[in-house]
C-alpha cells in the first residue's frame, strides 16, 4: 500500500499529462473532432429515447434524461473495462522499454475517460433544463456516487488488466459480461417499475449489479430529489477497495513479468 | 528525484571507489506467466510449464564511473540482464542493488505519441523515464537543438522521417542523463553527420567520471574502444569479467572455435 501511494505521488503527473496527450491526439486530426464527444453522446440519448421512449412507449418521467444519466454511467464503466482487458499489450512499446507501475496506464486512461464523462455532464445540464427537471442540492450527492463508481470500475480495470496480459481471449468473456450487464442494468428502463410484478427479481438486480445501483442512486439524486442509499453506498465503497486492494497487489506481484510475456 | 541526486553526490566526493551496482547471483527464467487462453486452461490443466532459463546465477560489481561492455553471442541473455537492471523484469533469484542512482535504458523513442509534436512528445517520454516537468523544461532547448530537425520539433512526430525520429529519441534520452545509463547495442541513427555527433556526444556521457555505464554490443570495435571492462555471457553464464584486452581475446577465440566447429 505505501508502495501504491508512493508511485501515485511519483506518477501522476505524467498519468495527467499523457491522459491530456491522448485527448489532445484524438483532436489532433481535425480540431472538430472534440465535437463528437459531444455528438456521439447525444446521439445514442436520442436513438434510445426514441427506440425505448416512442416505440416501446415508456412513460417515464424525464426519461431523455433518464436514459442520458443511465448511458454516461455506462460508458465509463464500458470503456474502462474494454480498455483495460488489452492496455498492456496495446502499450507494449512502453512495457518492455522502461519500468512504469502498471495501474498508471490504467490511471492515466481513466482519466480520459472521466473528462468525457464530464462533458457528458455538461451536456445533461441544458438537457434537464429543456426537460424541466428542477435543480436542487441533491445534486451535489452525485458527487459521492461517482466516487463509488470510480473505485469500482478502477479495481475491477486493474484485476482484468492483469489476465487480459496472459489471457487472449478474456476480451471476448469481458465482451459477453458487458453486454449482459448493459442490457441488466437499465439504462433506459426503470428496473422497479418493470419488474414490478417481481419484487425480489429486482430487488436483486438492483443489488447485485453496482453499475444498476449507481445508475439508480445517480437517477435519485438528479432527477428525483431524493437521498441516494448511504448503506448500499458504503457497502459498495468496501467491495470497491478490496477489489482495489486485490488488484494492486496482484499487480505488484507480477508486474515485472509481464514484459516476458508480450 | 533532485534530493536523491544530491544525496549521491556528496556521497560522491568521499569516497572514490564507491560501488555503483551489485548483482548478486542473478537468475532470469521466462515461464510462469505465459499466453494461453481461457479453454487452454482446461485441456492444459497440471501440465508442466516450459522453462527458458536466461541468466543462471550472475553476480559481480561494478564501480562508479567504470564502462562496462557486455558481449556475448545472441540468446546469451545480454539484453535480458540489461532489462532486469532497468527494473523491467523481476529477478526470479538473487537480487540487484543500484545504491540509490538513478538509471535509464537508453532505448528509442519510448512513449512517443506519434499524433503530437516532437515537443510535446519530449515531455511524454521525459515524464516517463521519471524525471519532472521542470527538469525537462529546463533542458527543452537543449534537447532540441541536438535533435537539430528544424521546424518539424512543432509537426507531429508522424510526419517524421525515420531517421528524424531516431534523432529526437536520441536526443531526449542522451540529454535527460541518469547516474547510470544502459545502452542496448550502440545507437547508429541519423545520417553520418548524426552519427557522428551522437557518438561523441556518448562518449561525453561516458567520460564523465562519476556516470556507471553499461554497454551491450556485438561490435568488438566499439567495445574495445569505449569501455574498461568486460563482461563476457554465454547462455545465461557468467564467462568472464575483466579487463578488455583479457576478455576480448578470449571471446574472439572462442567465437571463432565456434564457427570452425560449425564448418
Amino acid at each position: 500500500m505505501k508502495k501504491f501511494i508512493y508511485n501515485i505521488k511519483k506518477y501522476y503527473k505524467y498519468a495527467i499529462y499523457s491522459a491530456k496527450a491522448e485527448l489532445k491526439s484524438e483532436v489532433a486530426d481535425s480540431y472538430l473532432n472534440w465535437l463528437w464527444w459531444v455528438i456521439e453522446p447525444f446521439s445514442f440519448m436520442l436513438i434510445y429515447t426514441f427506440i425505448f421512449g416512442t416505440v416501446f412507449s415508456n412513460d417515464e418521467k424525464y426519461f431523455a434524461s433518464f436514459v442520458f444519466l443511465g448511458l454516461l454511467a455506462w460508458e465509463f464503466f464500458n470503456r474502462m473495462i474494454n480498455g483495460s482487458v488489452k492496455l498492456i499489450i496495446s502499450n507494449r512499446d512502453l512495457v518492455t522499454k522502461v519500468y512504469i507501475p502498471k495501474y498508471i496506464l490504467l490511471l492515466s486512461k481513466s482519466f480520459t475517460y472521466l473528462f468525457k464523462m464530464g462533458i457528458s455532464l455538461m451536456i445533461l445540464v441544458p438537457l434537464m433544463i429543456y426537460q424541466g427537471v428542477p435543480f436542487t442540492w441533491y445534486m451535489l450527492l452525485c458527487i459521492p456516487i461517482f466516487i463509488v463508481l470510480y473505485i469500482l470500475t478502477f479495481g475491477i480495470g486493474m484485476i482484468l488488466m492483469h489476465f487480459g496480459v496472459t489471457l487472449n481471449d478474456l476480451g471476448n468473456l469481458t465482451n459477453i459480461g458487458l453486454k449482459m450487464v448493459f442490457y441488466l442494468s437499465g439504462v433506459f428502463y426503470n428496473i422497479q417499475k418493470r419488474l414490478k410484478k417481481k419484487p425480489t427479481l429486482s430487488f436483486y438486480l438492483l443489488r447485485v449489479n453496482p453499475i444498476a445501483f449507481c445508475m439508480n442512486e445517480l437517477r435519485k439524486v438528479f432527477l428525483y430529489q431524493k437521498l441516494p442509499s448511504v448503506e448500499g453506498l458504503l457497502v459498495w465503497l468496501g467491495i470497491g477497495l478490496v477489489l482495489c486492494a486485490i488488484g494492486i497487489h496482484v499487480i505488484h506481484k507480477n508486474e515485472n513479468s509481464y514484459a516476458k510475456v508480450i | 528525484m533532485r534530493a536523491m541526486k544530491k544525496k549521491t553526490e556528496s556521497t560522491k566526493s568521499e569516497s572514490k571507489k564507491r560501488i555503483a551496482l551489485t548483482v548478486q547471483d542473478l537468475h532470469i527464467t521466462y515461464r510462469g506467466l505465459k499466453k494461453t487462453s481461457i479453454r487452454a486452461i482446461w485441456t492444459k490443466l497440471g501440465s508442466r510449464v516450459e522453462r527458458f532459463h536466461a541468466l543462471k546465477g550472475v553476480s559481480f560489481e561494478l564501480e562508479e564511473g567504470k564502462i562496462l561492455g557486455i558481449v556475448g553471442k545472441n540468446g546469451s541473455g545480454k539484453s535480458t540482464m540489461l532489462r532486469a537492471i532497468a527494473g523491467i523484469f523481476s529477478p526470479d533469484k538473487g537480487f540487484i542493488d543500484l545504491h540509490g542512482n538513478t538509471i535509464s535504458l537508453l532505448s528509442i523513442g519510448v512513449g512517443f505519441n506519434k499524433k503530437l509534436t516532437g515537443k510535446e512528445n519530449i515531455y511524454l517520454s521525459g515524464m516517463l523515464l521519471g524525471f519532472s516537468e521542470e527538469e525537462i523544461r529546463a533542458k527543452e532547448k537543449e534537447i532540441i537543438t541536438f535533435a537539430d530537425i528544424g521546424d518539424f520539433i512543432d509537426r507531429p512526430v508522424k510526419t517524421y522521417s525515420s531517421g528524424m525520429y531516431s534523432k529526437l529519441a536520441f536526443a531526449i534520452t542522451a540529454i535527460l542523463e541518469t547516474d547510470i545509463i544502459l545502452i542496448d547495442e550502440v545507437l547508429s541513427v541519423g545520417d553520418a553527420q548524426f552519427k557522428e555527433k551522437s557518438y561523441n556526444k556518448m562518449k561525453e556521457l561516458i567520460s564523465d567520471e562519476h556516470r556507471t555505464v553499461l554497454i551491450v554490443s556485438h561490435s568488438l570495435d566499439t567495445i574495445a574502444s569505449l569501455c574498461d571492462i568486460v563482461l563476457w555471457l554465454n547462455d545465461g553464464d557468467l564467462m568472464e569479467l575483466g579487463p578488455v584486452d583479457e576478455v576480448l581475446p578470449k571471446y574472439k577465440e572462442f567465437m571463432a572455435n565456434m564457427t570452425n566447429a560449425k564448418k
